[in-house]
């Protein structure tokens, strides 16, 4: 029987990011995933034959161009499409705007719509990257411990508490008072124009459970700029969907040295003497290893796979209390044509639509959109993020045809009538239905979907809760209380078991950040004998 | 000649608290205020003959113990009579009743659930932890965290040092209180839903937000303040109205040498060479000062009294960003009687504490909805007081005051005036009360409706807000009330902020006086 030193339960893409990286250091490195696939939330599968998409999440631009390059993954076989345009936002009965790449066309494109707005952008575009670049270091780090800092803690905060202290006073005072704002409030200090502001404000609230003007939202654009250095955030595809990433970190894993096996559900993670010393399947097998990294979320993790006897009361009470209720849902259409938009021109129309659209003309249609999710029920006029990937990438979709791949938001998960089972395919035809009022003959051109409800990301994509970013992203669910404090340098409180998901941090989207991290600490580990 | 060390600007309880402490270290004091009357909005009016009210704010709770004690204040006659309990009445007809009594508040929540009863306590214990966490911090100036001073430095230093010496859970629970939702934060706690809905409202009064709005969790902690204090309950009512307790410091400043004047409006601040040289009057009189204090709210003080031109781009821009947003009115009722409340009939002692109309969470939640688009809640959060039972001097034999804090009633109205829509607004509260207390029309004499619109133009309240501008964590300590300018001193020389707009903010607290006043004193010597 082969032992192994580490196995990671769950081929998302940090898993297999933190396999990488656990190989590469010459660890025995085993991946069990559930599905048939590898992936978890960055997959791509066929609506119908002959269209296929991103299931789930369908932009690479958050990943973390340090990994691409650590692991090598052109090599492997990725090839990043990287559109003019990185959205569009659309308004029923006003003009659309555009954002670009060059802030110089983008400004022009504003001034369109608002001459005070044009002004503005630069100023806010330029502030918001000053404040990404101090902040980004913070991804790459793993949260300092409170209560008894490690040197090289005090060091790395240090550095940061410097970075902090050159901003220019103005973007220090920003950041501290940003933070904590509602970031409806954000973009109305710098915007007049309610579609840009909507447009802008979205990425604040993606994935949470949480409106325009819920406090703290400004951190989760904050946090974004961080990852990418721009305030509203660029499209990038990877050739072949995102699928074609996880591939690749596949191949690269194995290239390293690791095992993958597919099909593999771990029902359990068993604990002797208060240290995880094996998995068993579903199948009975069991597989021992030195240590055992989760890239399952961590109520997942912590309240099905371990027993509670191994875990204190006051973590298994904190962990209870993880915010993890999902608010967002996906429809993939498989399209026969390319739908006409609106109020967009013939010439300019492939170009505009080719990063990302925007639907959600004004800050109070989110806040609406939100409200309803508040009380139970989806919306009927929600937030949509969409992307139409075959226009970059053609082989997703037979000639002419293409796939269109539609985040929705809000969609609780839990409903107060009826179920998502019996729910779903009415959510769906109201979608439709909005995206119709943008796109007029979209009904006649939609040739199959596929709907996925926030049970269907909880049962087929394990997310607990069905919560994509494996929990609430807020403040106190953040960096050193990610997922929650104690547990947050991706060790947990049994010996030997680790996190590595999304729900540590720096959290959610395809970013590769937490696997990276968690390989850095359990590597350390490994070196100073302390497993 | 006419020249004073300092003149203070409004002759709320923070003005008069400043005045005290600066006038008690040798200053020659002079507080001029508006009206006729003193203390702000923490006035007692005789509203209607025989019917005396506090007009605006209605209890004391976080009155700082150190300034009752250093002022002398129950020798000036301030006295703190206790209110009992808070009581809730549900939609089904049950009640929730809480009072100071623990055991039986404890045997109360048990009713509803045998959970929260344990619960109750040891939320109870991890607040008063938490509390004492941040009960130094209220007495401080803020430092400003992107200045290089030394003094600035180990100040964050010690906050950082303090943090960080709590017991992990606590960590969690100051963590949580900074930046959770009252709702959510409670949600950890209990499974009863009154008890979460009446215990969140006090996480949203005189904010623009919902009890689902994050950063409201951190208000709860004040209930908790006034018992680590020790100097009295938690929540109380002053013998005379809320008027006394400013009576009673206004006799401090004078014993302690201050000048006080009313009904003397003031046109603007007199500046020299971007000093402030004293004030001139609405009459025309000009008074000199070597320095100027100013207890009411940065826009009037700057806006108006100062003027932009005099004033740099990025403050005014920063005044501009500052959020006011009041969201809550005030309806004063002279009663025939007292009311009957549905869920418990009779006149018992249910109705001396305060009366909570916030049945249910949603309730609360969907009150906020409708104030989010510009309109007065139909059916709001009510927080009842009838003064009169504890303190039979402010109403006649027989009589009673009643005072209903409403929210929300947001400043910014999408269709009508609030002049349009003041008696409506009256109404609405009425029949939100009568569903509880059917027999409260017949009982109405008289009824005084303050919507936000007159807390700007009668009390001087900027866009109606109670606390000189939201409580949000961005408009909190080192950023209150604009970033940089944390330390009651502002961009014009000798001219210091005192009021409720600065660290550590709203409330019939008194810290923000007496902390300029302190900060003051130190620039001086």
């Amino acid at each position: 029987m082969t032992r192994y030193d580490i196995i990671i339960v769950g081929g998302g893409h940090n898993g297999l990011v933190a396999a990488c990286y656990l190989a590469r250091a010459g660890l025995k490195t085993l991946v069990l995933e559930r599905r048939a696939l590898v992936g978890g939330g960055a997959v791509t599968e066929e609506i119908i034959p002959g269209f296929r998409c991103s299931t789930l999440a369908h932009s690479a631009a958050p990943f973390f161009p340090q990994i691409a390059k650590d692991l090598d993954l052109a090599k492997h076989g990725v090839e990043l499409l990287t559109p003019e345009a990185r959205v569009l936002a659309l308004a029923p009965d006003a003009p659309s705007i555009c954002i670009y790449d060059e802030t110089a066309r983008t400004v022009s494109e504003i001034e369109k719509v608002s001459a005070k707005d044009a002004k503005s952008y630069p100023e806010f575009a330029g502030s918001f990257s000053r404040i990404g670049r101090v902040l980004a270091p913070l991804l790459r780090m793993s949260p300092p411990a409170i209560d008894k800092p490690a040197l090289g803690e005090v060091w790395n905060l240090g550095k940061l508490g410097l970075s902090f202290r050159g901003l220019p006073k103005k973007d220090a005072y920003r950041l501290l008072r940003w933070g904590p704002m509602a970031v409806a409030d954000l973009v109305s200090e710098f915007f007049e124009t309610e579609l840009l502001r909507a447009t802008i404000a979205a990425r604040g609230i993606a994935g949470s459970f949480a409106g325009p003007w819920s406090a703290g939202t400004s951190t989760g654009l904050l946090w974004q700029a961080a990852m990418d250095g721009y305030a509203i955030g660029p499209a990038a595809f990877v050739k072949g969907g995102m699928g074609a990433l996880t591939q690749a970190l596949a191949k690269a894993a194995v290239s390293a040295g690791a095992e993958i096996k597919t099909e593999a559900k771990v029902e359990r993670i068993e604990a002797t003497e208060e240290k995880a010393s094996n998995v068993v399947l579903r199948t009975g097998q069991e597989i021992t290893a030195r240590a055992i990294a989760s890239n399952a979320d961590p109520r997942t993790t912590f309240l099905k796979l371990v027993d509670p006897v191994n875990l204190d009361p006051s973590f298994l009470s904190k962990i209870r209390n993880y915010r993890a209720a999902g608010s967002s849902a996906k429809i993939n259409l498989a399209l026969s044509g390319l739908p006409l938009f609106s109020g967009l021109n013939r010439i300019e129309t492939k170009a505009k639509l080719s990063g990302r659209i925007h639907l959600g003309p004004d800050i109070d249609y989110l806040e609406r959109a939100f409200d309803a999710a508040k009380y139970g029920d989806y919306s009927t006029a929600p937030y949509m993020d969409i992307t139409i990937p075959s226009l970059s990438d053609p082989s997703l979709a037979p000639t002419g045809a293409h796939v269109m791949s539609v985040y929705v938001q809000y969609a609780p998960y839990k409903l107060k009538e009826g179920d998502w089972n019996s729910r779903r395919e009415e959510f769906a035809d109201k979608v439709i239905d909005v995206l119709a009022g943008y796109a007029p003959n979209l009904n006649e051109l939609i040739a199959g979907r596929q709907v996925i409800t926030p049970l269907d990301l909880e049962e087929t994509y394990g997310l607990s809760g069905g919560h994509i970013h494996h929990g609430e992203q807020s403040l106190d669910q953040f960096f050193t209380f990610r997922p929650v404090l104690g547990c947050a340098q991706y060790r947990t409180p049994i010996k030997g078991l680790y996190l590595c998901g999304a729900g540590t941090h720096p959290g959610g989207g395809v970013t590769g950040g937490p696997g990276a991290n968690a390989a850095r600490e359990i590597i350390k580990d490994f070196k100073a004998s302390r497993i | 000649m006419n020249k004073y060390d300092v003149i203070v600007i409004g002759g709320g309880h923070n003005g008069l608290v400043n005045a005290a402490y600066l006038a008690r270290a040798g200053k020659k004091v002079l507080v001029v205020e508006r009206r006729h009357v003193l203390g702000g909005a923490a006035v007692t009016e005789e509203v209607f003959p025989g019917f005396k009210f506090s007009v605006c704010s209605y209890v004391v709770s976080l009155l700082r113990p150190e300034i009752i004690r250093e002022l002398e204040l129950p020798r000036h006659g301030l006295e703190i009579l206790p209110l009992d309990g808070t009581f809730t009445p549900m939609q089904n007809g049950d009640y929730l009743w809480r009072v100071n009594d623990h055991a039986r508040t404890r045997r109360e929540i048990a009713r509803h659930s045998r959970l929260d009863a344990e619960a109750y306590d040891e939320y109870g214990k991890a607040m008063i932890e938490m509390a004492h966490f941040v009960k130094p911090i209220m007495s401080m100036t803020p430092p400003d965290p992107t200045s290089l001073n030394p003094k600035g430095l180990s100040d964050l230093l010690f906050l950082a040092r303090r943090f960080q010496k709590l017991p992990d859970e606590d960590k969690y629970n100051q963590v949580q209180l900074m930046t959770m939702s009252a709702v959510d934060f409670l949600d950890q706690w209990f499974e009863t839903d009154v008890l979460k809905a009446t215990m969140s409202a006090s996480g949203i009064i005189g904010t623009f937000r919902g009890v689902r709005s994050p950063g409201t969790a951190y208000v709860l902690l004040h209930h908790y303040m006034g018992e680590i204090d020790g100097a009295f309950r938690s929540w109380g009512l002053s013998r005379g109205g809320t008027g006394a307790i400013s009576n009673a410091i206004a006799d401090a400043a004078r014993e302690a040498g201050v000048e006080i004047r009313t009904e003397a409006p003031i046109a603007r601040i007199l500046l020299k060479n971007a000093r402030a040289k004293g004030v001139v009057l609405a009459n025309g009189d000009e008074i000199y000062a070597d320095t100027v204090s100013s207890s009411v709210d940065p826009r009037l003080t700057f806006m108006k009294m100062v003027g932009e031109e005099h004033l740099p781009g990025d403050f005014v821009d920063d005044l501009k960003r500052y959020k006011f947003r009041g969201s809550s009115g005030k309806v004063n009722l002279a009663l025939d009687g007292l009311p009957d409340l549905k869920c418990l009939p009779g006149a018992g002692p249910h109705l001396r504490g305060a009366i909570s109309i916030s049945p249910s969470v949603e309730y609360m939640e969907r009150a906020y909805d409708e104030a989010k688009y510009g309109r007065f809640s139909r059916r709001p959060y009510i927080d009842i007081v009838i003064p009169s039972l504890t303190d039979p001097s402010v109403a006649p034999p027989g009589k009673h005051v009643m005072s209903c804090f409403v929210q929300y009633a947001p400043y910014n109205l999408k269709e009508g005036s609030w002049d349009e829509k003041r008696e409506e607004f009256g109404d609405t509260v009425i029949d939100t009360i009568a569903e509880h207390a059917p027999n409260i029309k017949d009982l109405i004499l008289h009824r005084q409706v303050l919507t936000p619109l007159d807390l700007e133009r009668d009390f001087g309240l900027s866009e109606g807000n109670i606390f000189q501008g939201e409580l949000t964590l961005e408009q909190l300590f080192f950023l209150r009330p604009a970033p940089g300018w944390a330390q009651y001193r502002t961009p014009i020389r000798n001219l210091y902020m005192c009021g409720s707009a600065t660290h550590p903010g709203g409330g019939i607290m008194g810290a923000p006086g007496r902390n300029a006043a302190l900060q003051m004193l130190k620039d001086l010597r």
